[in-house]
C-alpha cells in the first residue's frame, strides 16, 4: 500500500456504507419492485463497467453501484425493463465512462440517466417517497459528513435556502423528501459537485434556490422531476462556481499581498 | 499536391476519410438544427450540395480576377446569391418543407463548410476539381445529415419521410417514442456518438491528446 488508504475505491465504499440506510429503507418499504430494479440497474451499470474495462483497460469502480443504487431510488416508475436499461446503458456510458471513469466525469451518471428518461419518456410518473425514507436520508448526510465524502457546506448551502423559504412561507409542500433524497445522493456526490469551500456553499444554495424555483414556476412537475432538473444544472454550474471561488481568492491575495 | 489530381478520389475523399462533419467539425449548427426529420434533413442536404458545387465553380471561373484583399467579400456575394436562388426554388416547390428549414436556408450563406471550400479548394484549381470537391464534401456533409435524420425521426416519431415504421402505442402498436430524440441535445449525442464510432472504426483521425498524464513514480500496487 504505497499510496496510502484513500483511493477511489475507499470512497466509492464509504459513499455506499453512508447510503445503506437510506437504500435499506428504501428496499424495506418497496418490496420486491424495488429490488428487482435496483438488480437490473447493478447489473447493466456492472455490465458496461466490464465492457470498457476489456476495451479500454478502465479499472471498474464501485461507483458504478452508487449510481445504480440512485437510479434505481429515483427513475421514473413502470418504464419497463427496456427503457430502463436504454436509460441506464446512456447514462453510464455518455454520463460517466466515456470520460475515463468515475473521478473524470462532469455530471453525475444517475443523473444523466435520470434526464434522460425524464426528457425521453415524459409520459411515466416520478416516485415519490415515504417519511422513513426521508428521515434515513438524514443518517446517511451525517455519516458521508463524518467520514469527510460528502460536503458539509453543500448540505448547509442547501439547507440554508431551504430554512430561508420556509421562513418566508415560500417552501413547496411535499416536495422536501424528494429533494433531500437527490441532495444526498446527487448533488453531493464528491466527483461532480463544487471542490473549493465557497463553491460548494454556492453550489448547495443553487441547488435548493433551482429545486424551489421548477417546484414553483414548472407546470404540473413532480417533486423528483424538479429535483433532478436541478440536480443537473448545479452539477454543470459546479466548475464556474469554483472558478469563481478561486478568482475572488487570487483577488484578495493581490490586494492583500500586491502582485500574486 | 499532384499536378492532375485524382477526380475519383477528391470525389470519395471527403465521404468518409476527410468527412467535413465528422472530421472537420464544419457546418455542425445546420446539421444539428435541421435533423428533426428526414424530409428535412434531406432538402437541406441537396441545397447545400447544389450551392457549394456552384459556388466552387463560379469561384474557381473568376480565380485569377479576384483580388486577394476582397476574395472573401466576392465569395460571399456568390454564395449568397445562390443561396437565394436555392431559397426561392424552395419556396416556390416545396413550401411545407421551407417553412420547417426556416433560416437554416439562409444561414447555407455563413456556413463554414461552404466558405471553407471555397476559401481552401476552389481558389487554387481548375472549375472541374473544385466542383468535383465540393460536390464530394455536399455529399459528406448529406451523408452525415441523412443519418442523423433518419435516426431522430425513427426514434423520435417511429416514422421514416412521414411514413409510419415502428407503430405506435398510442395508436395500439407497441412502441414509445422517445420525444428526447426530438430535442437539440439528441442531435449532440448522436453526432457525437457517430464521431466516436468512425474514429474507433478509423483510428488516424483521432487527435493528439492535449495533455499527457504524468507517469507514475512509484510501482503500482
Amino acid at each position: 500500500m504505497t499510496r496510502g488508504l484513500w483511493d477511489r475505491e475507499t470512497v466509492a465504499l464509504l459513499l455506499i456504507a453512508a447510503y445503506a440506510p437510506m437504500a435499506l429503507t428504501w428496499l424495506w418499504y418497496g418490496g420486491t419492485g424495488a429490488l428487482g430494479r435496483l438488480a437490473l440497474a447493478l447489473l447493466v451499470a456492472g455490465l458496461w463497467h466490464l465492457v470498457f474495462m476489456l476495451a479500454r483497460a478502465q479499472p471498474p469502480s464501485l461507483a458504478g453501484a452508487v449510481a445504480a443504487l440512485a437510479v434505481a431510488m429515483l427513475a421514473p416508475e413502470d418504464l419497463g425493463p427496456l427503457r430502463l436499461i436504454l436509460g441506464i446503458s446512456f447514462g453510464t456510458v455518455m454520463g460517466e465512462l466515456v470520460f475515463g471513469g468515475w473521478g473524470r466525469n462532469v455530471v453525475h451518471p444517475a443523473t444523466v440517466t435520470l434526464s434522460f428518461l425524464g426528457f425521453g419518456f415524459p409520459a411515466f410518473g416520478w416516485p415519490d417517497f415515504v417519511p422513513p425514507v426521508f428521515w434515513a436520508a438524514l443518517p446517511a448526510a451525517l455519516i458521508g459528513m463524518a467520514t469527510g465524502i460528502l460536503s458539509g457546506a453543500l448540505m448547509a448551502g442547501a439547507a440554508l435556502v431551504a430554512a430561508l423559504a420556509w421562513a418566508n412561507g415560500a417552501l413547496v409542500p411535499g416536495l422536501m423528501p424528494a429533494a433531500t433524497v437527490v441532495l444526498v445522493l446527487l448533488v453531493a456526490d464528491p466527483v461532480t459537485s463544487a471542490a473549493t469551500g465557497l463553491g460548494r456553499w454556492l453550489n448547495g444554495a443553487l441547488y435548493a434556490a433551482l429545486t424551489l424555483l421548477f417546484a414553483t414556476r414548472w407546470e404540473a412537475v413532480a417533486p423528483a422531476q424538479a429535483a433532478v432538473a436541478a440536480a443537473l444544472l448545479a452539477a454543470l454550474a459546479a466548475p464556474l462556481l469554483d472558478e469563481t471561488a478561486i478568482a475572488l481568492w487570487l483577488a484578495r491575495r493581490r490586494r492583500r499581498h500586491g502582485r500574486p | 499536391m499532384a499536378r492532375r489530381p485524382d477526380l475519383l478520389d477528391t470525389l470519395s475523399a471527403p465521404l468518409l476519410r476527410q468527412n467535413p462533419v465528422t472530421l472537420q467539425i464544419l457546418g455542425i449548427c445546420s446539421a444539428l438544427a435541421v435533423t428533426t426529420s428526414l424530409a428535412t434533413a434531406l432538402t437541406m442536404a441537396v441545397s447545400l450540395t447544389v450551392v457549394l458545387t456552384l459556388a466552387a465553380g463560379v469561384i474557381s471561373a473568376i480565380r485569377a480576377h479576384i483580388p486577394e484583399t476582397i476574395r472573401l467579400i466576392v465569395q460571399i456575394v456568390i454564395i449568397a446569391s445562390l443561396v437565394i436562388v436555392i431559397d426561392q426554388v424552395l419556396q416556390a416547390w416545396f413550401a411545407e418543407i421551407s417553412r420547417a428549414l426556416s433560416v437554416f436556408v439562409g444561414l447555407i450563406t455563413t456556413n463554414c463548410l461552404v466558405l471553407g471550400r471555397t476559401e481552401a479548394y476552389a481558389r487554387f484549381h481548375a472549375p472541374l476539381p473544385a466542383m468535383v470537391d465540393a460536390f464530394g464534401n455536399g455529399l459528406g456533409y448529406s451523408l452525415v445529415l441523412i443519418v442523423i435524420g433518419a435516426l431522430r425521426e425513427l426514434f423520435g416519431k417511429g416514422e421514416l419521410m412521414g411514413i409510419e415504421v415502428l407503430p405506435l402505442a398510442s395508436s395500439g402498436g407497441w412502441y414509445t417514442p422517445l420525444s428526447l430524440m426530438l430535442l437539440a441535445p439528441s442531435a449532440f449525442f448522436l453526432l457525437g456518438g457517430l464521431v466516436w464510432a468512425i474514429r474507433s472504426w478509423r483510428p488516424e483521425q483521432v487527435e493528439a491528446p492535449e495533455f499527457v498524464p504524468p507517469a507514475r513514480t512509484e510501482p503500482a500496487e
